[in-house]
């Protein structure tokens, strides 16, 4: 027999069996029955939100974002709050709703099967909560989050971006190797009391919907790596201002901003991250930026993931449903052979890409950016201890600078190049694959149904031009084989170099 | 080929590339806002003008008589800039060969005669067989005329033509005969324009026919022979609108990683946008290739011309529907936004490779009528 240490020795060997088995390890260690129970009734609930809100609007404000390129989709941000889905996945003691994240990514995956764009909407919201998350600075993270929920309280929705991308750089934010390389120009410069943005973001999902917006800026942005710092900035403040909606092909209901800041003053309490907090922690001004952009996209990936298989699952649907309905050359489509080949194919890509963002999620939580909330004990305190009594007493806890110390310690000190690694390499695997599997069952959907295909009134059209937007943005595909690469592949081999300027 | 009939292909080349630069180019996203914006009449007239609607007429119907070759590099350099006219021009085209093919030469010419853009287009479901899926009317004789009854989905350019080729099924008949409407007389009613995933200033309405009178094309009952004949053709010039996409595409994805710079270079020298690209650029040489060999064998009626024809359609369209993805992708955010006409491409690309029924079914005919 083997003794342990051979076993160990064994299962490092490339493929590390812990990048591989990320569904058995996190069955030892979840609390699977609570999480299965409460995952059955979120899924339950989207369908329901589905049939009663998605479905019957999907078309219509896609066609009428058609027609009046200004329109904003305020009716659904407020059913969509009034549905609690904008706290859903807030921790309970910072006032949200505290479900977990793998029953939220099923969530996306059943708005997106219907509607892409509105799915992308409730998601992006997630995407800012991310963006607080992950600078674990848990005195902004409480004071946004409870703005939050009185926002839900108060039917006036308050939505959070996440503002990375600037004119001149996309990919280049997207990976510490390139951020040095590439042409930042949103700069933060110190003032008294905090700091004033110069800039301007592109392509902000939900911009003009949104209440407060987590905006990367850059001390020094020839040096935004070391400099990188995030900062919190609210609609109607002086020197930030909207620039125009994106003019996208699709994703319509879910709009895309421009930002701009002129001499926009950010007081010290809404920096959720910067060099001078981060001071102490092992890891250098760079390391803590690859840390935090890395764990960041991690699990952000895992929800365009789903997006990408509500994609897949949406166009294999549309498919499925002409199938079943329509007459070719004297039968049924479904009862051709060949047709059915083509369903199956797509249920494959549904079902395949589905296990992707799962096995994700898996390692998320056991040793990712969601660990803290999938642990045994914590799961349930957060669960069930009745914050709300002792509001005071725990506000004056997650106020406090030791909590944010702590988490950063637990979060960002004590996570392994290993764990960022298998996290990362998920996250980019689960990304590309569904995302891809999304496109080309939009491809099948519209081959397949030929010319209901193409009419907007038939739906599959709407999925092909919502669908294309997943393989671009958390990082385009390209640069997510590129992470997959990094994370899985080359950190085995010292002579492998990524991101070298070829002749 | 003969020289006097390259050179006049030369020159046709050069007309059609240019007017898609000076008169397609321009107003690009503006007249794929149809139906939220103006149809782009001007142009039409100015297309009508050139006699890009009379190509393939032969003299005696007032045309220029020419061949698949003359109308797939029109429509290959059209989609270059611009998918839409190339959309018009093929299914005006299509409705006359299945009038050609019906030995109906006198009624074509006096379309033909048309003083207006809009008098000459004619109207067909060209994105259908009919054999496949029967979406057609029913139809009634009264004597000597013809009158039709019934839904017709997706009848590409009936809200702006003066008269629609119409498939038809006769009382107690087997298969179906085309006819011919006038859609401005009684009985036609239209619907809104469709909207449609591309092509959009290409478009299309839903019809409804209550008594509607209509002359019938050629023979009763040979509809599906007609409608063959002319898709075994015009497979080829619906390849040469694919062509004509991707070379678009690749164009503007060129230009734009030569310009933008990420990584601290210029894209295009990332060795993956390399891949990307040249996985386009072989794509198109491949169709260049293919197209001429296509197109000689039609237009000289090589044994096999008609697979050559449909093979040519079928991997040109596939190959367009790639290219034109990654076309997207090449350009990042900016390739999914409007203002560069890449995404367009994409949808123009998805939107005809329905051209002439569905994709994946052509494919399994494409084999039954090689073993046949
Ligand atoms: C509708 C929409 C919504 C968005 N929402 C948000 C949002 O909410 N917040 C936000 O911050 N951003 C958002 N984005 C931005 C998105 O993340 C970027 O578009 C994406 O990162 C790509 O950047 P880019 O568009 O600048 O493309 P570029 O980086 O310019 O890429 C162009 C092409 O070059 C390739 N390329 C670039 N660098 C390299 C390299 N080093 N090696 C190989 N290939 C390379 C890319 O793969 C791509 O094919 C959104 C974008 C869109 C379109
Ligand atoms: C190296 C090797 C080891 C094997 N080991 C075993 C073994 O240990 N035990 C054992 O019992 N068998 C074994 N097999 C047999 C194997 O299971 C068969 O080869 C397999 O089931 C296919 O059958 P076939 O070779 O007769 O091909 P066929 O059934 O003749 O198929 C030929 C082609 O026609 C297609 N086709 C057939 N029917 C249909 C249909 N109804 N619809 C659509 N397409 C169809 C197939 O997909 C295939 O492409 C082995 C085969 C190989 C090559």
């Amino acid at each position: 027999m083997l003794s342990r240490s051979e076993i160990q020795s064994f299962l490092t060997e490339h493929p590390d069996f812990d990048d591989i088995s990320n569904g058995m390890r996190s069955a030892a260690r979840f609390p699977n029955k609570a999480l299965l129970k409460e995952t059955r009734k979120v899924v339950a609930l989207a369908r329901k939100f589905n049939k009663e809100v998605v479905i019957p609007h999907a078309l219509e404000l896609d066609r009428k974002k058609q027609e009046e390129h200004d329109y904003l989709p305020w009716e659904f941000v407020q059913k969509a709050n009034e549905w609690g889905f904008f706290t859903m996945w807030i921790p309970r003691f910072f006032g949200g709703r505290g479900c977990s994240f793998h029953s939220m990514f099923y969530f996306i995956e059943e708005i997106a099967s219907q509607c892409l764009a509105m799915a992308n909407l409730i998601g992006v919201h997630y995407l800012g909560a991310g963006a607080l998350f992950c600078a674990w600075n848990i005195r902004v993270c409480n004071e946004i989050f409870r703005e939050v929920a009185e926002g839900e309280k108060h039917e006036a929705p308050c939505l959070i971006t996440a503002a990375t991308t600037e004119p001149g750089a996309g990919t280049d934010c997207e990976e510490t190797e390139l951020l040095d390389k590439g042409t930042l120009t949103c700069r933060a410069t110190r003032v008294d009391g905090g700091y004033r943005i110069n800039g301007s973001k592109i392509f902000i999902s939900n911009g003009h919907l949104s209440t407060w917006h987590n905006v990367v800026c850059y001390e020094d942005p020839e040096r935004p790596s070391e400099t990188a710092m995030l900062c919190l900035v609210k609609t109607g403040a002086d020197g930030f201002s909207f620039g125009r909606q994106e003019n996208k092909m699709g994703q319509l209901a879910c709009p895309a901003s421009e930002l701009i800041f002129r001499d926009c003053f950010v007081p010290d309490r809404y920096v959720s991250m910067n060099n001078l907090q981060m001071s102490g922690l092992r890891g250098g001004e760079k390391g803590k930026t690859r840390e935090i952009l890395s764990q960041f996209f991690s699990a952000s990936r895992l929800g365009v993931a789903a997006f990408g298989v509500g994609a897949a699952r949406g166009a294999y649907q549309k498919a499925l449903r002409f199938a079943l309905n329509t007459e070719v050359s004297g039968k049924l489509l479904i009862n051709h052979q060949w047709a059915q080949n083509i369903l199956a194919e797509m249920y494959k890509n549904v079902a395949s890409s589905r296990l992707s963002y799962i096995e994700g999620a898996d390692v998320n939580g056991i040793e990712g950016m969601l660990r803290p909330v999938y642990n045994k004990p914590l799961f349930y305190i957060f669960k069930y201890y009745p914050f709300h009594w002792m509001k005071p007493i725990v506000n004056r806890m997650l106020e406090s600078s030791l909590t944010t110390r702590i988490f950063r310690k637990l979060q960002l000190e004590w996570m392994t190049e290993d764990q960022l690694n298998r996290n990362a390499g998920w996250g980019a695997l689960a990304k590309f694959m569904a995302t891809d599997a999304g496109m080309k069952n939009s491809h099948l959907a519209l081959e397949l149904m030929g010319q209901a295909g193409v009419r907007h009134d038939r739906e599959a059209e709407k999925i092909f031009r919502d669908a294309k937007l997943l393989q671009i943005y958390e990082g385009t595909n390209q640069l997510n084989r590129q992470c997959l690469f990094e994370s899985f592949i080359g950190r085995h081999y010292p002579q492998v170099r990524v991101y070298e300027h070829e002749s | 080929m003969p020289a006097v009939k390259e050179k006049e292909l030369k020159m046709l080349d050069k007309a059609a590339a240019e007017f898609a630069k000076k008169e397609l180019a321009p107003n690009r996203e503006e007249n794929d806002m149809f139906p939220f914006g103006p149809f782009f009449d001007t142009v039409l007239q100015k297309a009508f003008a050139l006699d890009f609607f009379h190509l393939i007429l032969p003299e005696s119907a007032g045309g220029m008589n020419q061949g698949l070759t003359a109308l797939s590099r029109l429509l290959e350099n059209l989609c270059q800039e611009d998918s839409s006219l190339g959309g018009i021009v093929f299914t005006t085209a299509a409705a006359q060969q299945i009038m050609l093919e019906a030995g109906s030469e006198t009624e074509l010419g006096k379309l033909a005669d048309a003083q207006t853009a809009r008098d000459c287009l004619i109207g067909l479901p060209v994105f259908n067989n009919p054999a496949e899926i029967p979406n057609m009317a029913e139809a009634r004789k009264n004597g000597h005329t013809y009158t039709l009854s019934g839904t017709l989905e997706y009848v590409v350019l009936a809200g702006v033509a003066g008269h629609a080729l119409i498939p038809a099924r006769l009382e107690e008949e087997e298969g179906y005969s085309f006819f011919l409407v006038n859609l401005g007389g009684a009985g036609v009613e239209k619907s809104e324009p469709v909207l449609s995933l591309g092509l959009r200033a290409c478009p299309a309405v839903d019809l409804q026919l209550t008594n509607a009178r209509a002359a019938l094309i050629g023979e009763p009952g040979r509809g599906d022979a007609y409608f063959t004949r002319m898709a075994d053709k015009f497979h080829t010039a619906a390849a040469a609108m694919s062509a004509g996409v991707m070379k678009g595409s690749f164009k503007e994805a060129l230009e734009y990683a030569r310009g933008r710079f990420q990584g601290g270079q210029e894209i295009i020298k990332w060795s993956e946008v390399k891949m990307l690209l040249s996985n386009m650029a072989v794509k198109i040489n491949n169709a260049d290739m293919i197209m001429a060999s296509a197109c000689h064998a039609v237009d000289e009626g090589l044994p096999g011309w008609e697979q050559k024809s449909s093979a040519a359609a079928l991997h040109i369209q596939e190959m367009a529907c790639g290219a034109t993805t990654d076309g997207v992708q090449l350009m990042g955010g900016v390739g999914y936004m409007k203002d560069y006409g890449q995404e367009k491409r994409m949808r123009d690309a998805k939107h005809m490779q329905a051209l002439l029924g569905i994709a994946p079914l052509k494919r399994v005919k494409f084999l039954e009528k090689m073993i046949k």
